[in-house]
């Protein structure tokens, strides 16, 4: 008998160790998908996008992991809000229905608007506009989902002022009238967010309304930009609308504005009133 | 700050891409290019960066740009403003539009990679080419990439690179001579490999 407890030992210890080892590897993912998913958004919130990608897919290959190991409300939900950060909507909508069914109550609703934002993605690409545009504005007005509500925002003002340009003038200034009130609402949601202010630079763009778009593009620049290439294009944005206040407003006013634009080129370290730091001279006419 | 060293640096980047992207060769400029913007700016997470291309030609920006807006960048860029000076006197906003998503990313925000993509033809001034190729081209360049990235020891040589780049102070050189350098560098191998062949 003693023999057998001495022969059957080694092999109990190794089960009894691998089976600590497999839970600790359990409890490493979901503590893993957690702390990268903190990290990303902390690298979101700092507007460094690309560290935050790669955060997100770590957080994703974790939270699955856990998911495949050990199915819970919550692996299932930190996979979705992954997945859904990433822009993979209906993989999101998928986690989040099976999150639902294992006890995450959110998880019923943020399906919904993961399904119904994939789906409009879906008709955009197929070139049903219109029905895309009204899904995105649902998508607005009711999410309570930051991730798709910022999605469905750049989709709708992309879209919105894609199809001004169709209009005529008359009905144009109307559904550009009609956007901004849409980015106001936004904007009055969460006045912090920098996103919300360069939807509405760009669409008093289109207005010809280029005080109040230098104004918010200087706004969203102040807050931050979730990616280098909004912050870029935003940042073209405040040169163009520079460069016509300067050529239409009086002496005095374009005086006191140059001084203005002067003080923020300090703040941001351009290099003239037109070369922001990122930005290669190039011999302008 | 030792050219020399910069350029045996750059030598060794080209041997680590021949390693894992051997019938890529046209990567090697916008690769070790954009690896010395980084290591300019001091960020060595390549992987995390190069990992984010994935999402990379995904919409980030609002792509419709109103017809003055489109002007002015045409306008604003001299070499540019000479290749459409049709287009923009007309105002023939048809054409400049369907250039517009080509030229913009690669001459209006600049991005690093595009740009040493598209090397030949921007040292060219052959706009018209980069916005007749640049879909193809650029989607084909990501496709591409992809097949290295599954590896962590390019990372961590791209890494490597970036590190001993930075360490040797290239900040210190213009633009134009990190662009002179890599493609030194990538022509050297070009040449040893067309010998042994």
């Amino acid at each position: 008998m003693m023999t057998n407890v001495r022969t059957r030992r080694p092999g109990f210890l190794a089960v009894s160790a691998l089976a600590l080892v497999l839970c600790a590897a359990c409890a490493t993912h979901l503590r893993n998908a957690k702390t990268a998913y903190t990290e990303a958004q902390e690298f979101s919130r700092l507007y460094q996008t690309e560290p935050a990608v790669a955060a997100y897919k770590r957080a994703l290959a974790e939270a699955g992991m856990e998911a495949r190991r050990n199915p819970s409300g919550q692996a299932y939900m930190l996979k979705g809000m992954a997945e859904a950060s990433l822009g993979l909507w209906r993989d999101a909508e998928a986690s989040f229905i099976k999150a639902s069914g294992l006890g995450f109550e959110t998880g019923e609703a943020w399906a919904s608007d993961a399904s119904l934002l994939g789906l409009a993605i879906s008709f955009e690409e197929l070139g049903l506009k219109e029905p895309a545009l009204r899904a995105y504005e649902n998508l607005l007005s009711k999410s309570a989902f930051k991730p798709v509500r910022l999605a469905a925002a750049q989709r709708y003002a992309d879209l919105t002022l894609a199809r001004a340009l169709q209009l005529s003038e008359r009905e144009r200034s109307r559904a550009l009238a009609d956007a901004v009130r849409t980015i106001e609402k936004l904007e009055a949601g969460d006045f912090a967010c920098g996103f919300y202010h360069y939807f509405h630079s760009q669409v008093e763009s289109h207005r010809a309304d280029y005080r109040r778009s230098y104004e918010e593009a200087v706004m969203a620049r102040e807050l931050g930009l979730p990616s280098e290439k909004a912050l870029r294009d935003n940042d073209n944005q405040v040169i163009f609308c520079y460069d016509k206040l300067t050529g239409s407003l009086p002496p005095a006013e374009s005086e006191a504005f140059v001084a203005a634009h002067a003080a923020w080129l300090k703040k941001w370290g351009w290099k003239d009133a037109r070369t922001p730091g990122w930005k290669q001279d190039h011999p302008r006419k | 700050m030792s050219k020399k060293d910069i350029e045996s640096a750059l030598a060794r980047g080209v041997e680590i891409l021949n390693e894992f992207l051997p019938v890529k060769t046209y990567l090697f400029f916008p690769i070790l290019y954009s690896a010395c913007v980084w290591a300019v700016r001091r960020v060595f997470d390549y992987r995390e960066r190069i990992f984010s291309w994935q999402v990379w030609l995904d919409p980030e920006e609002v792509r419709t740009k109103p017809d003055e807006f489109i002007l002015h960048f045409f306008r604003s860029h001299e070499a540019l403003g000479r290749a459409y000076a049709d287009e923009v006197s007309a105002r023939d906003m048809k054409a400049l539009r369907a250039a517009f998503p080509a030229l913009y990313p690669v001459c209006g925000l600049e991005d690093a990679f595009l740009k040493a993509l598209f090397k030949k033809e921007l040292a060219a001034s052959d706009y018209r080419k980069i916005a007749a190729e640049f879909e193809s081209r650029a989607t084909k360049a990501r496709e591409d990439i992809r097949s290295a990235e599954e590896s962590t020891h390019f990372w961590a040589a791209l890494e490597n690179l970036g590190a001993e780049l930075a360490a040797l102070g290239i900040h210190l050189l213009k633009d134009e001579e990190v662009q002179n350098a890599v493609i030194r560098a990538v022509k050297k191998k070009a040449a040893k490999s067309a010998k042994s062949r």
